[in-house]
């Protein structure tokens, strides 16, 4: 029983999921405008379970490690999987919105978001090889669809082709160096395969190839830099709830399975020193993430695109938390958990608010649809300009203290050189930031110019009210969602 | 008996010619064969792997298990280009070009 509660987010989404599924294939064609609201009331239903199993504390179940080594359920899982729940539920919800007004609304879209969820969480609980790598499919199969989901649309397609042949060949060398960690530990589940690194002391070259292979692997799925190139166009091609999932769930998804992976297997001191271990070269990639990722975003003319490249950028912060486990797997783990809830639901909130400044025939992409719009229209303009700010990391909402911790992370493990750099990048971003508010505030679309109307969808104002409050909550009260984020973290020892 | 070794060495050698396939060539078909020789390198090196470890099949049991989701992996992914055909009429994955910085 007490196995089945502990699992119960996992089972809560996937079961949603096939009922759904059965609903939508019996409902009557134009009858489906309910699996918007029934997608998110899945999601809201896993989030809900996850916080009760958290208040309950898995650590007094003992029937949990009945699935160890497969599936390892901690609070570190449980926290993905409401943080995942949640993104999951916000980009439904877009959907819900986005998808009638396109007229693109076919059921497969929600089905879609929810089993490449059930993916992430699997992700986020995986201890064994294997268990990656059927969570990892799981979630990126579901996200390549939601990519190539516009038909008709040649953008849609090239982005999602360029996002399958990139996301599967990571996927091929992830395999590789899993297949060789195998070959050289005798280990397929995570904490095996740690000891047995832990024990060799001096790695063997066959060790040192698995590791290069598994890194090049995960670092492909967060899309740092330089294995980003399918991120903006990825991005930009999806219909803007897909983009929103995979901004969110996927990315978190992705960053959960970085941290399991690496702190499990190549956790010990010698994989981790300064020398000759992991840190040195997710450092330097960190710096070169944010730095082009940022300047590349600073020149683009479509928003959507710039939001894209912001996304990159913000793996490169996160990459800095990453780096920062060196000194205390602990705190660098937490800071990293606090940044992507605050990335999570501002990103979705400046995505959603991206979606509400458009209608049909009149998307909003480039910075001119949007110009006025703070004089037109100011219920839209004031909530992109809340998640903007909230993305840029200026007080007072969530983006800044995810920054203040990441960075203090970094601080506290003696990375000053990569702190700098990584508040100056934060301040370059501002720019582009704020070159959106200037447009929707100071500036007029020109006579004549087709001017971008907003949408009406009670779905798409619950999400940016649901993420508003998100944003302002963690931007004003963080302590209690950081002491959750602590106590996930603390399944990392040290 | 054939040496472990050389089931590692020809994996490895599969592996290398998928990946420079994959990065050579333009043909989208060809790329997502790439990919499957790439995988299939997986599975020999799974399976030799555990050719030493007699007291579990854990090696053998994950190429099953890497079939199937490949199987799933490049339904999708045909799917998408057969998509990309249908607006584009080009397999060749240099002029798909639309989306730039």
């Amino acid at each position: 029983m007490a196995l089945w509660f502990v699992l119960s987010p996992l089972l809560v989404v996937a079961g949603g999921a096939l009922l759904l599924m059965l609903a939508e294939a019996f409902s009557k064609e134009g009858a489906r405008g309910g699996l918007a609201l029934g997608t998110s009331i899945v999601f809201a239903a896993g989030f809900v379970f996850s916080i009760g199993v958290w208040l309950y504390g898995v650590d007094d179940v003992p029937e949990r490690l009945a699935l160890a080594p497969w599936l390892v359920i901690d609070h570190f899982t449980i926290f993905f999987d409401a943080l995942l729940c949640l993104g999951g539920g916000l980009a439904a919800l877009l959907a819900g919105g986005y998808l009638p007004e396109y007229n693109i609304e076919r059921g497969e879209f929600y089905m879609l978001l929810l089993f490449a969820t059930v993916g992430a969480m699997m992700l986020a609980a995986a201890g064994d090889v294997l268990t990656v790598f059927l969570g990892l499919e799981t979630m990126s199969i579901g996200a390549y669809a939601l990519t190539a989901f516009r038909r008709t649309s040649p953008r849609s397609a090239e982005g999602a082709l360029k996002y399958f042949l990139l996301g599967a060949f990571a996927a091929a060398l992830l395999l590789y160096g899993f297949a060789l960690l195998y070959g050289s530990t005798g280990h397929t589940d995570l904490a095996g395969i740690g000891e047995a690194v832990k024990q060799s002391g001096e790695k063997t070259p066959m060790m040192v190839i698995a590791l290069v292979l598994v890194l090049v692997g995960l670092l492909f799925k967060v899309s740092a830099v330089p294995f980003h190139m399918w991120t903006p166009d990825a991005y930009e091609g999806a219909p803007t709830p897909g983009t929103t999932y995979m901004a969110a769930v996927v990315k978190a998804g992705a960053f959960a399975m970085l941290l399991r992976v690496l702190l499990t297997c190549f956790g010990d001191k010698g994989s981790m020193s300064w020398s000759a271990g992991w840190p040195p070269a997710l450092a330097v990639l960190a710096v070169l993430t944010m730095t082009v990722a940022n300047l590349i975003a600073g020149q683009q003319e479509s928003v959507k695109r710039m939001l894209a490249y912001s996304s990159v950028a913000h793996a490169g912060y996160l990459l800095v938390g990453v780096v920062s486990t060196m000194h205390s797997q602990a705190q660098g783990v937490s800071s990293v958990l606090f940044y992507l809830l605050t990335y999570t639901v501002s990103t979705a909130g400046a995505f959603g608010a991206l979606i509400l400044c458009g209608r049909r025939g009149a998307e909003a992409v480039s910075y001119e649809d949007l110009a006025g719009m703070g004089r037109r229209h100011p219920p839209a303009a004031l909530a992109f300009s809340l998640f903007l700010i909230s993305l840029a990391g200026l007080p007072p909402t969530a983006g800044f203290f995810g920054k203040w911790f990441v960075f203090r992370a970094a601080m506290d493990s003696g990375f000053y050189v990569l702190t700098v750099i990584a508040f100056l990048n934060s301040v370059v971003a501002v720019y582009y930031y704020l070159r959106v508010l200037v447009y929707m505030y100071m500036r007029e679309p020109p006579a004549g110019a087709p001017v971008a109307t907003p949408m009406k969808s009670g779905y798409v104002t619950a999400a940016l009210l649901l993420s508003a409050i998100f944003v302002l909550l963690l931007g004003i009260v963080p302590q209690s969602s950081l002491e959750m984020a602590i106590k996930a973290a603390s399944v990392f020892g040290g | 008996m054939i040496p472990v070794e050389y089931y590692v060495v020809l994996s490895a050698v599969l592996f290398t010619l998928g990946g420079v396939g994959f990065l050579i060539r333009r043909n989208v078909i060809a790329t997502l064969m790439s990919i499957e020789i790439m995988l299939n390198a997986v599975n020999v090196a799974f399976v030799a792997f555990n050719r030493s470890r007699t007291e579990s099949h854990t090696g053998q049991v994950f190429g099953f298990f890497l079939i199937a989701a490949e199987a799933a992996e490049v339904a999708v992914g045909l799917a998408i280009v057969l998509s990309l055909f249908r607006v584009r009429r080009t397999v060749r994955s240099d002029e798909a070009d639309l989306l730039k910085n």
